[in-house]
């Protein structure tokens, strides 16, 4: 290779790039200027807002805070706890979506008759709306007449009293991160099923014949061969575990009881418009997005590498 | 892959078995809503449950339907994700195509760029959008409901039709080009006539995302009939009661033009998520 | 290298870019605002008769009522377009969780409505916000509509020395009792004492199959008509602090009754979250007492056709005398309106007595005293109106919002055991100074 332009030769060279780009930047024009519009500018003026005491109604009567809102939240109890929750949330959530979604791909990978009729059921929760989808499971999960403490105590008499899921900080966990992963699998299971698709049969038939079981072959041939899609899932179904949002808003009424059962973005909407404290939900919101930033840039990073050998 | 060229019958045996478990998982949940939704509201908080109802009763879809302009909404929303996945359809992959086959100065960072939009909750974006919504004059219309959601749904999209793009041989679009055809000609000629997996899979994904999108609609559309189905659903909730059974009668609705929007693209889709992005 | 360097400069150029656009940005949209006022002021010189513009003109009004009062609605609209035949009502219907959201959010955006129908107890918070118009300075002929109104209804609408808003329809809540389980149990008629209350919310207790009394929730509008009726107070009436009223002896005792009620078994553990509602639950002969308003009658109508509602006065306190909570709504005209003059005639509009009696078929109770007795008027509101004589109305300030949140923790904290009902009361009063404080 030649040498390497210094920065003045390559700033100095810009111009004419450019020039001879324009259809590229014809192409990529309407695209960015919707970017541009819609993303960058709100992000840029949420970040604004945060560092002042926002009046929404009568902007300029707003007062400048600096970082108090950031060191308000980071001081607050009810801000550790919802960030706890997400966290906790995501940790449950995305392996176990990851593993069922696996099974359910490689079955669904089978010679079996019907292929149509099970893809489409195992999608059904993808694609009903996070709204209807939490509205069920609050229904299931009713502590005087759902259907979960019917079967747990008429049915299969585990427990002698109804189990009052929502009333309970900690059990409240139980249905939402139930209907999170229940609303996942499907999404990763069609995912993982073209990847497996792609993996050519001659791969397998050669591990076979070497005599390698099932199970080593899986562990061998399959999973290697599928880390790009896993880590592509990873790094995806982090950030929705990480926006958990209406299930949580719906099922415990915005962090009842006692506030203890927010997520992130519950909270952000309770600041922002229950508390009219808009200046804090920018804050709140800031805080998110560049935590999802770096840990999905941290996953691409980490793993990245090993794929490639 | 599994059983290869082998069948015996225990592992066919085992592979339905399990897919059946896990499908009974799946669906009871929808089974109780389709139940709930055939019975009168003094049966919704019947103890013990019955999951087939004893009095069948079709009133919950009469009334959710006949309620406050229903089919309005049905349409409207309709109309709006048919705008919402075409605009997108042509602008995502637009972009695409620069990022995949064009190079220019910043080609990479704006890459990225594009992958942070993922990132931001779009929750936390509908006041300043709003701002911008009203400034261009698009406030209660459609337009301005399907400007977000194309704006919200691009980055996404984007990645996942560069990753396909990449995967279509360059010489063929050589071939185009020695014989005078411009970067236009080879992408709507060649790349998008060979894109249709990858389109199928946008088409899905952009359609679901416009259909039940809540907060947006919420803020944007004033007008009453010009609102959207999410809202509709949301309505029937009441502040002092929550009338299950219509709530699922229209919840069923709203679900019948996804599944099928599903149905009718699950193998295009598959294969196209097969030789998207999604691979790395 | 290249990669990093290209990276930070569009990065940085990208944000620095927004970044200005973002300072350009609220700055245009509310300039328009601080003309409006002063056109208002000008105008009342002329006789009462409206509407100055020959043009027609459109003034919006949002809302979160029910099917049923929207039907009645319309036709008061109806009979206000045939007098205003230059003025236009558009009215809008939000979904009630979503509806301070989306009012902000168009608030925000400059796109907010002339007229809302606002909760009663958020109107301190938009005035505090500078969103409201202040009708009594507004309007010439506010005190003689005002003097005509429910006094309680009225002062939810004042805020620092005005007021505004006036009261479009006001509501209470009474005690419903299931007849039949009452008739099964051999009492013939519903408890008149608090005492009473007690013993039979006790004796219609059966295990998980039948609670005596249930309640909606933990939040403060669940126990405020007990808490009312038994002397209870939140803050003095200067609004300067809750020590010693919040958690005054009246106040422990009335939360005191209720949490035994409930490790009593005698009030159903639905109002920690997650169970079946009392309005579903009372019904379906789960729960024998509730506590809630008039719309149940409609309500009850749609969707248990076949039960029979029935109403009673809150049962007394220690010292003989019932009470209950205000609830209701106010008709506001937002600053930003540029239609003022023709919001402020649709607003009294909704003051007269057609209007008033239009929506009282649907079961919305007027703010007008001089309906009261009209023969038009549904039975069933006679328990209520009775009621309003009494009830008070929740502290209207801002922060109301927060004192609720702050009362609410309290009520659960007591019911879980984590503390006594004085010590969360205590807490409660603390947090409530520290919010007046502010």
């Amino acid at each position: 290779m030649k040498a390497r332009p210094s920065l003045m030769e390559r700033c100095l060279a810009v111009p004419s790039r450019i020039y001879r780009a324009r259809t590229a930047y014809l192409f990529l024009l309407p695209g960015l200027v919707l970017f541009v519009l819609f993303l960058i500018y709100p992000m840029a003026y949420s970040l604004r807002i945060s560092f002042y005491d926002w009046n929404v109604i009568k902007p300029l009567k707003s007062e400048f805070v600096g970082l108090d809102n950031y060191k308000a939240l980071l001081a607050d109890p009810i801000f550790r706890r919802a960030v706890l929750n997400t966290l906790a949330y995501t940790a449950i959530t995305v392996p176990a979506q990851m593993i069922l979604a696996l099974a359910v791909a490689i079955l669904l990978d089978q010679r079996i008759r019907g292929k149509t009729f099970f893809r489409v059921a195992y999608y059904l929760p993808v694609i009903t709306s996070w709204v209807i989808v939490t509205l069920i499971f609050e229904y299931l999960f009713n502590s005087q007449a759902g259907l979960i403490n019917y079967l747990l105590r008429d049915l299969l008499g585990l427990v002698g009293e109804p189990i009052r899921w929502l009333a309970d900080p900690i059990l409240t966990m139980v249905p939402i991160n139930l209907l999170g992963i229940w609303k996942g699998v499907g999404w990763s299971a069609i995912i993982l099923l073209a990847a497996l698709q792609a993996i050519p049969a001659e791969l397998l038939e050669a591990a076979a014949i070497d005599g390698a079981d099932p199970w080593r072959r899986l562990q061998h041939v399959t999973l290697p061969l599928l880390r790009p899609t896993l880590v592509f899932l990873l790094v995806v179904l982090v950030i929705g575990g990480l926006n958990l949002y209406i299930s949580v808003l719906l099922m415990t009424n915005g962090g009842q009881p006692l506030d203890l059962t927010h997520s992130v973005l519950t909270l952000m909407y309770k600041e922002t418009f229950d508390r009219l404290n808009f200046g804090g939900g920018a804050a709140i919101s800031y805080l998110l997005t560049a935590f999802v930033f770096v840990v999905s840039l941290v996953q691409i990073r980490l793993l990245r590498q090993r794929v490639e050998q | 892959m599994f059983l290869s060229t082998e069948r015996s019958w225990v592992q066919q045996a085992v592979v339905y078995g399990l897919l059946i478990m896990g499908l009974v998982i799946v669906v009871v949940p929808f089974l109780l809503m389709i139940s709930t939704s055939l019975k009168p509201q003094q049966y919704t908080f019947e103890y013990p449950p019955r999951l087939i109802p004893s009095e069948v009763s079709f009133t919950n879809y009469v009334q959710a339907m006949g309620k406050d302009l229903f089919f309005r909404y049905f349409l409207n929303s309709l109309l709006v994700a048919v705008l919402t996945t075409a605009t997108t359809l042509l602008i995502s992959s637009m972009l695409a195509y620069a990022f995949a086959r064009l190079d220019f100065p910043g080609k990479e960072p704006l890459f990225y760029l594009f992958l942070v939009g993922m990132m931001i909750p779009p929750v936390t974006l509908i006041i300043p959008q709003f701002l911008v919504v009203k400034a261009l004059k698009l406030y209660d219309s459609y337009a301005g409901l399907v400007i977000v959601y194309v704006a919200m749904s691009l980055a996404m999209q984007t990645f996942l039709l560069r990753g396909f793009f990449e995967g279509i041989p360059g010489e063929l679009e050589d071939a185009v080009r020695i014989d005078g055809g411009s970067p236009w000609t080879i992408f709507w000629r060649l790349i998008l006539p060979l894109s249709r997996p990858g389109l199928a899979t946008v088409t899905i994904f952009t359609f679901l995302y416009s259909w039940d999108e809540f907060p947006w609609a919420h803020v944007a559309i004033k007008e009453t009939t010009r609102r959207t189905l999410p809202i509709a659903i949301a309505l029937f909730q009441n502040q002092h009661l929550t009338q299950w059974g219509q709530v699922f009668a229209a919840s069923i609705v709203a679900l019948l033009p996804v599944v099928l929007v599903f149905a009718l693209f699950q193998r295009h889709f598959i294969r196209g998520i097969a030789t998207t992005g999604m691979k790395g | 290298m290249k990669r990093k360097e290209w990276t930070v400069v569009m990065m940085s150029s990208l944000l620095i870019v927004g970044l200005v656009l973002a300072s350009c940005g609220p700055t245009p949209t509310s300039a328009p605002e601080p003309t409006a006022p002063s056109q208002a002021v000008e105008e009342p010189t002329k006789a009462p008769s409206p509407t100055e513009a020959p043009a027609k003109e459109t003034v919006t009004y949002w809302h979160t009522m029910s099917d049923a009062e929207v039907e009645a609605m319309e036709e008061v609209i109806a009979m206000f377009e045939a007098e205003h035949p230059n003025i236009q009502v558009e009215m809008t219907r939000y979904a009630y969780d979503d509806f301070k959201s989306a009012l902000l959010t168009s608030l925000a955006g400059g796109e907010g409505p002339d007229t809302a129908r606002l909760d009663i107890i958020w109107v301190p918070e938009f005035a505090e916000l500078e969103a409201l118009v202040a009708l009594d300075e507004a309007m010439p002929d506010f005190d003689q509509i005002a003097a005509n109104t429910f006094p309680g209804p009225l002062a939810t609408n004042h805020w620092q020395g005005h007021y505004y808003g006036l009261p479009q329809d006001t509501n209470t809540q009474v005690l419903l009792w299931n007849k039949d389980l009452f008739d099964a149990a051999g009492i013939s008629a519903p408890p008149a004492t608090m005492e009473e209350f007690a013993e039979v919310a006790c004796t219609l207790s059966k295990g998980e199959e039948q609670y005596g009394y249930a309640m909606g929730g933990t939040y403060f509008w669940a126990p405020a008509p007990i808490f009312y009726s038994m002397g209870g107070k939140v803050v003095d009436d200067g609004i300067t602090t809750a020590d010693g009223f919040i958690n005054g002896p009246e106040s422990v005792a009335a939360f005191q009754m209720l949490t035994d009620l409930y490790n009593d078994g005698c009030l159903s553990p639905n109002l920690l979250g997650g169970g079946i509602g009392t309005a579903d639950g009372h019904a379906t002969g789960l729960y024998a007492m509730i506590v809630d308003g008039p719309w149940m009658v409609d309500i009850y109508k749609a969707d248990y056709p076949d039960f029979e509602v029935n109403f009673a006065p809150i049962p007394t306190g220690p010292d003989g005398t019932t009470s209950s909570v205000v609830g209701g709504e106010n008709i506001v005209v937002f600053d930003g309106s540029e239609h003022q003059e023709a919001a402020m005639e649709w607003t009294r509009f909704l003051l007269t007595e057609e209007a008033q009696l239009k929506m009282a078929e649907r079961g919305v109770i007027p703010v007008l005293s001089t309906v009261i007795g009209d023969p038009s008027l549904p039975d069933y509101f006679g328990v209520f109106l009775e009621q309003l004589k009494t009830a008070q109305a929740r502290v209207p300030h801002p922060k109301w919002g927060d004192m609720d949140g702050a009362i609410n923790n309290a009520y659960q904290r007591m019911l879980r055991g984590e503390q006594t009902v004085q010590e969360a009361l205590d807490q409660a009063a603390q947090e409530i100074n520290a919010l007046l404080a502010e």
